[in-house]
């Protein structure tokens, strides 16, 4: 294949991944890494490489809408990066002492489990706001949006301490495997604290351009991150992100819970094959 | 712009983050063009195979004198490399004002939360590259 139909395919692809991404809150490196590895043939380190910066992409093109609009919860995100930024040195200082494929395998398993409060909540469109209490009402881990119909959903949090540990599993995961952190997240915040479906994703997705960044020193030192390759997939995520952005504001909390919770099975199911060796 | 009011820290983050990608995105084009006019994408892709020593131009040049020196020389992949950077760069600039738009705000546990999340950031991105044994 020549230089530049690659360039284009992947330009394509991305696109897709950056409306995914910005989405669900994970950011388009599951679509990312496993087209370029399994279908172009690119070896994982320039895939992962390749995926730092696609996560990048897509958690600041679309936050540029979701902050704007008042979606994301900068509190809680602000609030959670504590543990995500923490959470990333201490994968990066553990990586050499662990198994990678083991580590593949039991956080797959968890993401595979935490399907069936997923599945549970299906068809809930906003939850019974908790009160605000303790912690949560101290750090002010409450917010409001409106919904494109004009109504304005106001909504508190609870169990902050839970959606930080919760989240740091999610920074430890980064720092370990530089994938993987948006889906530890996006739980966190749904499960532990609550908060709406669209709260959660966007403000995942808000987190996951810090955690990226923190890891992207260690890929650009290695020489993981070619600029042809990261040339039309940092282009083509920011299309896909714009894009990805102004569909979630229009879109229901149940339709979004739906499409994570489909993802979330594909992200458990791709973790688990790479880490047997199924996949790249 | 009255920074006191709550809203006006959505619409400032909201601009970082807007401009940031523009930018980016404005520089990679850019480079990315420079590339197919000078007739750079007409070989065969020659990175699939994973050798950091043996590609040309493979991975970005993180050494500032390399890549200032491929910039003023109009090299295509300076110009896309220099644009990653500022897509990198983009997130650590939206915690970094943060700090100031909570302090503007007087709210001093987010001064404290953002300024911790910051220094972890950039000892996660400058230093833990750097330190034997980390990173595997």
């Amino acid at each position: 294949m020549f230089v530049i139909e690659f360039v284009f395919l992947i330009f394509l692809v991305s696109i897709f991944a950056g409306i995914f991404g910005a989405i669900v809150g994970l950011g388009g490196g599951i679509v990312v890494i496993p087209v370029l590895t399994i279908l172009f043939g690119v070896d994982i380190h320039f895939a992962i490489g390749a995926s730092i910066v696609a996560i990048i992409g897509t958690s600041s093109g679309a936050a540029s809408t979701y902050v704007k609009d008042k979606v994301t919860n900068l509190r809680v995100g602000m609030f959670l990066e504590l543990a995500s930024a923490s959470g990333a040195i201490v994968g990066a200082a553990i990586a050499a002492y662990t198994n990678s494929a083991a580590l593949g395998i039991i956080f797959g398993s968890i993401l595979l489990i935490s399907l069936v409060p997923m599945v549970i909540k299906i068809g809930e469109e906003i939850p019974e706001s908790p009160e605000l209490k303790g912690l949560a009402k101290r750090l002010g881990l409450k917010g409001s949006y409106t919904e494109k119909d004009g109504r304005v959903i106001e909504y508190n949090s609870t169990r902050p301490a839970e959606g930080l540990a919760g989240t740091a599993v999610a920074g430890v995961l980064s720092g370990l495997l530089g994938i993987g952190g948006g889906a530890f997240k996006v739980l966190s915040m749904d499960i532990a604290m609550k908060l709406p479906m669209k709260v959660s994703t966007t403000t995942s997705n808000f987190m996951i351009g810090v955690t990226a960044a923190a890891s992207a020193g260690i890929y650009l030192a290695r020489g993981d991150v070619d600029p042809l390759i990261v040339a039309p997939v940092a282009l083509g995520i920011l299309v896909g992100a714009a894009v990805g952005a102004r569909v979630l504001l229009r879109s229901r909390n149940t339709t979004i819970r739906k499409v994570f919770a489909v993802v979330l099975a594909v992200a458990a199911a791709e973790m688990i094959l790479s880490a047997l060796g199924v996949l790249p | 712009m009255n920074l006191r009011d709550p809203d006006s820290m959505n619409v400032v983050i909201g601009k970082v983050l807007r401009y940031g990608v523009i930018l980016s995105g404005v520089i990679i084009i850019l480079g990315t063009v420079g590339l197919i006019a000078s007739n750079g994408l007409s070989e065969t892709a020659s990175y699939l195979n994973y050798n950091p020593n043996t590609i040309p131009h493979d991975g970005i040049d993180i050494d500032p004198a390399g890549l200032f020196h491929g910039l003023v020389t109009f090299s295509a992949f300076s110009w896309i490399e220099l644009g990653v950077i500022v897509l990198i760069a983009t997130p650590v600039s939206r915690v970094l004002i943060s700090v100031f738009l909570f302090a503007a705000e007087k709210d001093r546990m987010y001064v404290l939360i953002t300024t911790v999340v910051l220094c972890l950031l950039l000892f996660s991105m400058l230093v833990t590259p750097f330190i034997p044994g980390f990173h595997a």
